[in-house]
């Protein structure tokens, strides 16, 4: 009986250049260490220090004020890059724990709503929630910088043709003759206290039978009729070709979360003041409509982020 | 992380037992599409020499698209065509998921069965169906049973996914979980799947041990010996047979 | 989403794009290619020691191949919300992720294809002297090989599917091209480049290995033609 034989004279060859191509991108795969992030070129006028590492997470809004403050820094001579992050505070809080992380665009309300869990603090006033986050920062060795005066908070959101309809345009309507509309929101919408828990203590409508909990293609669902009201973020660039009405929060519902950085300490002791300045001079350039025009360039005319961010940078005599 | 109290619904439409349920579902269809497709595919591709590599590419090119971007992708389809939320969309992305594991198995089962085995099946006057059903798929079927069970697995972890896009099952409890900074229920969503396919898996475990009665009479030590033939004095696991080994 | 042949932002590959964000690709290339490659290698090894214990202790056979499944069953996030806060960002977490969720396919197929061998088979072999560890890399491996490296198949192409779930830790690969794309109201074009690329390199990486069972198991080759 003969035996396999795996290596017979004839097929050794074979078989080691088989191995070989295997060794070969193996090799190729580990010499290159790639981490994404685009880094920029430095000038030698500033302090030596740690390079700055921003981190981005995966929604198209922190990509591009990534890449702005990127730019901002790069252009006044730090050592700078944009690291990707998931969407998820857990991971971004974690990066900046080992260092991977130590810069990041954050939302004044919902920031300080995940650093006080369980409570759930966050209100209107944004020096209130930006001074309460920042206190509980301070063992994370976190530093929070000015809050700019973009906010991107829920929006909600009807399409034209039934907020017509229905007479709908502001949140005390919908209160008034929608509590029987249904609701498409995030997953988070019936804790969230900007969301159905406010619309009851606020505005006294409880919309939670007909609550449709979607975390993505809230919009196209809207679209489709799936349900009458969705719940937005009022950053987001209107879809092109479509008609939404954002109904007014008149009664002042929603949270002040403006958009603000925070950093390392690290940072703050390595490069001192100046840092500081600039980073609050890029924040204060932000506005709730220049981030959603940004937005719109980067998410409907499909323009790159590095792009939107110059433009911006250049208007704003940032450049 | 503080050990969260589980207080979970139970009952409802958004309790534990209809999200399981909806989970069990959608991993049910599933699992009956996929193998209808792939098996089948599977037993005719590995009688010809050529289809084997054009199913093979379009098998494994399914699967190379994330799951995620395959629902995402058809989701707007959906609305489109009046067919609700997020339901129809994962079946296609999760069949697509299920369908390389199940193909794969049953082509490497059925091609590995000795030709001797088939010769001598049709020497016998089998037609190709016979042989078929009494040889080739008895000899794979260990391998067509790995298959699913490694197809379900995948299937009912990644059904979570379809709670993204609005369908209510146990991916509820983590898209939640997450939203709501709800650890408790992030445990409750990951415990549930993971109870779920435990159960799944027992129950196909019976079923193979059902199906290949013959598999159940394994060797039963992979044993180290350090000496010659004199040490292979005793059978190894199978019961009544007379030792093979030289005195 | 409107899809138009041409080059600009609504066509299904808008060559501009493609050429202003190169580096990008290229970049995205090596993350994936990168991480498959490293994933396999590590993920087989652990995967044959599994093997190797689980039939040797037949006790713990069906509670590696349990926990190897309920490892794929955690969650990527909550996998991900454990190990960034020890291990920080980049490959070496992703790896960690990633090999844990390709050990169930690896697992289960190497104990299936071993644990096919005949034990007639097996007796004989050892009947006519071979002791148990040529025994093993001459009888029982090769036999088991086809189901093995259907089972490294299975997970190579399971694994470029995967990869996505990196971006979690920055390292998405293919994967984060389709998201972006997908999160900038479907543009088309890093999702179509995305996903080609994704789908090509998973044809040749199971071409490659088809390749290489072919080469280690000539007896198998025999094409059973219908009548």
């Amino acid at each position: 009986m003969t035996r396999p034989e795996i290596l017979t004279r004839r097929r050794r060859p074979l078989v080691a250049m088989a191995v070989a191509v295997a060794f070969i991108l193996l090799a190729a795969a580990c010499g290159s260490d790639s981490s994404s992030s685009s880094t920029a070129t430095t000038k030698a006028t500033v302090p030596s220090g740690p390079g700055v590492a921003i981190g981005a997470q995966d929604f198209p809004e922190s990509l591009v004020l990534s890449e702005v403050y990127n730019q901002a820094f790069a252009t006044a001579g730090y050592s700078s890059g944009v690291q990707e992050v998931g969407g998820f505070r857990d991971l971004l809080y974690g990066a900046f724990g080992t260092g991977d992380v130590n810069f990041a665009l954050e939302y004044a309300g919902s920031m300080l709503n995940y650093l006080a869990k369980p409570e759930k603090p966050a209100g209107s006033d944004v020096n209130a929630n930006v001074s309460q986050a920042t206190v509980l920062l301070t063992s994370k060795k976190i530093v929070v910088a000015k809050p700019s005066s973009a906010v991107n908070t829920n929006a909600f959101v009807m399409t034209k043709a039934r907020s017509e309809e229905l007479g709908i345009t502001t949140l005390s309507d919908l209160a008034a003759k929608g509590a029987s509309l249904k609701l498409g929101a995030p997953s988070d919408c019936e804790t969230n206290p900007f969301c159905l828990p406010g619309l009851k203590s606020v505005y006294g409508v409880d919309l939670s039978a007909n609550l449709v909990a979607l975390d993505d293609g809230r919009a196209d669902a809207l679209v489709g009729n799936q349900f009458d009201v969705a719940v937005l973020f009022s950053t987001d660039p209107p879809l092109a070709g479509n008609d939404f009405v954002v109904l007014t929060d008149d009664k002042k519902l929603l949270p002040a979360d403006n958009i603000v950085p925070v950093m390392a300490q690290a940072l703050v002791d390595a490069y001192g003041q100046p840092f500081v300045d600039l980073v609050n001079k890029v924040s204060a350039a932000l506005t709730t409509a220049t981030v959603t025009e940004m937005n719109k360039a980067y998410v409907v005319d499909k323009e790159d982020a590095s792009t939107v961010a110059s433009n911006f940078l250049k208007a704003n005599g940032l450049a | 992380m503080s050990v969260a109290v589980l207080a979970v619904e139970l009952g409802g439409s958004r309790g534990l037992i209809s999200r399981t349920a909806a989970h069990l579902q959608l991993t049910l269809l599933v699992m009956a599409i996929a193998v209808l497709i792939a098996i089948p595919l599977a037993v005719v591709v590995s009688h010809s020499r050529r289809s084997g590599a054009v199913a093979s590419g379009l098998v494994t090119a399914g699967r190379a698209v994330p799951t995620y971007a395959v629902i995402a992708l058809l989701f707007p389809v959906a609305i489109l065509w009046g067919l609700g939320l997020g339901f129809w969309p994962s079946v296609v992305a999760l069949v697509l998921l299920a369908i390389p594991p199940l193909y794969t198995n049953t082509a490497t089962g059925i091609r590995g069965v000795e030709p001797s085995l088939v010769e001598s099946a049709r020497g016998m006057g089998m037609t190709s169906r016979g042989v078929l059903r009494s040889v080739e798929l008895p000899v794979a079927l260990p391998l067509i049973l790995a298959g699913i069970r490694t197809a379900t697995v995948q299937v009912m972890a990644t059904a979570t996914l379809a709670s993204v896009f609005g369908y209510q099952a146990l991916g509820s409890y983590l898209t939640e979980g997450l939203a709501q900074r709800d650890d408790a229920k992030l445990l409750t969503g990951t415990l549930a799947v993971g109870l779920l396919w435990l159960v799944a898996e027992v129950i196909l475990g019976l079923l193979q041990r059902r199906l290949t009665p013959w598999a159940a009479e394994r060797p039963r030590r992979w044993r180290r010996r350090s000496s010659g033939p004199r040490a292979h004095s005793s059978p190894s696991g199978i019961p009544g047979a007379p030792s093979l080994s030289r005195p | 989403m409107k899809v138009v042949l041409g080059n600009d932002a609504n066509s299904l590959i808008w060559w501009n794009w493609v050429g202003r964000n190169t580096d990008v690709i290229v970049e995205r290339t090596v993350q994936h290619l990168q991480l498959t490659l490293l994933t396999m290698a590590i993920g087989i090894v652990i995967a044959s020691a599994l093997t190797a214990i689980a039939l040797r202790f037949r006790v713990v056979t069906t509670p590696i191949l349990w926990g190897t499944g309920l490892l794929y069953t955690v969650p990527s996030i909550a996998l991900f919300g454990f190990l960034v806060p020890r291990l920080g960002l980049g490959y070496r977490t992703a790896l960690v992720a990633l090999v844990g969720y390709t050990l169930v396919v690896l697992v289960r197929n190497m104990v299936a294809g071993l644990e096919g061998v005949s034990p007639l088979v097996r007796e004989s072999a050892t009947a006519m002297g071979m002791r148990s560890a040529p025994r093993f890399w001459k009888v029982d491996l090769p036999l088991a090989l086809p189901t093995v490296m259907a089972g490294i198949r299975i997970a190579t192409v399971g694994t470029v599917g995967l990869v996505t779930i990196s971006a979690l830790v920055g390292e998405g690969g293919y994967g984060a091209l389709i998201n972006q794309g997908l999160a900038r109201n479907n543009f088309a074009t890093p999702i179509v480049v995305g996903a080609s690329l994704s789908i090509l390199m998973a044809l040749v990486l199971d071409l490659m290995l088809w390749g290489l069972q072919q080469v280690l198991t000539p007896w198998n080759r025999t094409i059973r033609e219908r009548a």
